[in-house]
């Protein structure tokens, strides 16, 4: 099978290019198996990988034009000859190595933890089965960022535009019971950039490997502002 | 209180200028369609009508919000250098208004001509 990788050494190269490589398939083989073959012809070729199972969320590509998780992603999925490209938009460090800084500034704005304004209880806090539902399909997220790196509003403002990862981090904790800084968490959404970017075009949803929705929650966060807003 | 001013307000007023435009375009296709007026009279008759006057007349200041917050989301988008987006809100800003004031005046002589 036919892959082409995307080659960039900021120090040496002027400008990037695509280099093919040949690698032996086998039953079952992810995305990531391939990459795996790629360096082991090549060593100087770079990318980030760890649990190979999806958990880690540190090896987002770009392959044939779409954001995936390397390692969940069955090269049998992809039409061949696989173009495997760096996250679109991030800076590049080497080749498939990209810059996320600015991803996890985000997700730090949207102060991720709880805040309890309420002296702390001597054990951990209740919360009733039906409460502990509204955090399913949000917590979940392992911040890879296929979604932000698939946004355009991201691609734009990516200093001023929080991204769908960090809003869907954002309405987690908006939406948890035992949290009490709604107003704050709000007040800090406002103005033009950090919510308001998001013009629902949900490339975001499209290419989530959990199956998470960021838009649904930017869209909760929306209404939430609109109910103690007015 | 600073909740209320760039981001949500502008947020609400594209959705619901979007909602009145919907409706006011849907019927205008559909009465136009079914029941489309045959002569110049019968136009002036249907145009006069208060709720269809009062109805298009709201058009043009919802229509002007509508575009004046999408064009905002377009420069805010692409246009980065600060005073070449400043000068195009205000180019904007200013045909839209102008616009207004244009078709308030077309309005007036229209309705004060019978
Ligand atoms: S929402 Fe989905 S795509 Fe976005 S960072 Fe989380 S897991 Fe990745
Ligand atoms: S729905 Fe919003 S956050 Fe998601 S890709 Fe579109 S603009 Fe970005
Ligand atoms: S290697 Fe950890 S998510 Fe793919």
């Amino acid at each position: 099978m036919k892959i082409s990788v995307y080659r960039f050494n900021p120090d040496t190269d002027t400008k990037p290019r695509m280099q093919d490589y040949e690698v032996k398939t086998f039953q079952g083989m992810m995305l990531r198996d391939a990459l795996l073959e790629v360096k082991k012809q090549d060593e100087s070729f770079s990318f980030r990988h760890s649990c190979g199972e999806g958990v880690c969320g540190s090896d987002a590509v770009n392959a044939n034009g779409r954001n995936v998780l390397s390692c969940v992603t069955p090269i049998t999925e992809l039409k061949s000859p696989i173009l495997v490209r760096p996250l679109p938009g991030r800076p590049v460090i080497r080749d498939l190595v990209v810059d996320m800084t600015q991803f996890y500034e985000q997700y730090r704005a949207v102060k991720p933890y709880l805040v309890r304004k309420d002296p702390l209880p001597e054990q951990e806090i209740l919360q009733s089965p039906a409460d502990r539902d509204k955090l399913d399909g949000l917590y979940e997220c392992i911040l890879c960022g296929c979604c932000s790196t698939a946004c355009p509003s991201f691609w734009w403002n990516p200093d001023k535009f929080h991204g769908p990862a960090a809003l869907l981090q954002s309405w987690r904790f908006l939406a948890d019971t035992r949290d009490q800084a709604t107003e704050e968490r709000l007040d800090a959404l406002e103005g033009p950039y950090k919510l308001f970017r998001c013009h629902s075009i949900m490339n975001c949803v499209e290419v989530c490997p959990k199956g998470l929705n960021p838009t649904r929650a930017i869209g909760h966060i929306k209404e939430l502002m609109l109910d103690k807003g007015l | 209180m600073s909740r209320q001013a760039s981001g949500l307000m502008a947020w609400l007023m594209q959705r619901a200028t979007a909602v009145y435009l919907a409706f006011a375009t849907s019927y205008l296709v559909v009465h136009f369609f079914f029941n489309a007026p045959a002569s110049h009279a019968d136009l002036v008759a249907w145009v006069t009508r208060p709720a269809v006057a009062v109805g298009l007349i709201l058009c043009v200041p919802v229509l002007l919000a509508h575009a004046w917050v999408g064009v905002r989301d377009v420069l805010i988008d692409y246009v980065h250098v600060l005073g070449l987006r400043v000068g195009l809100m205000l180019v904007f800003g200013f045909v839209f208004l102008a616009s207004g004031l244009w078709s308030l005046k077309a309005i007036i002589t229209a309705g004060l001509g019978g």
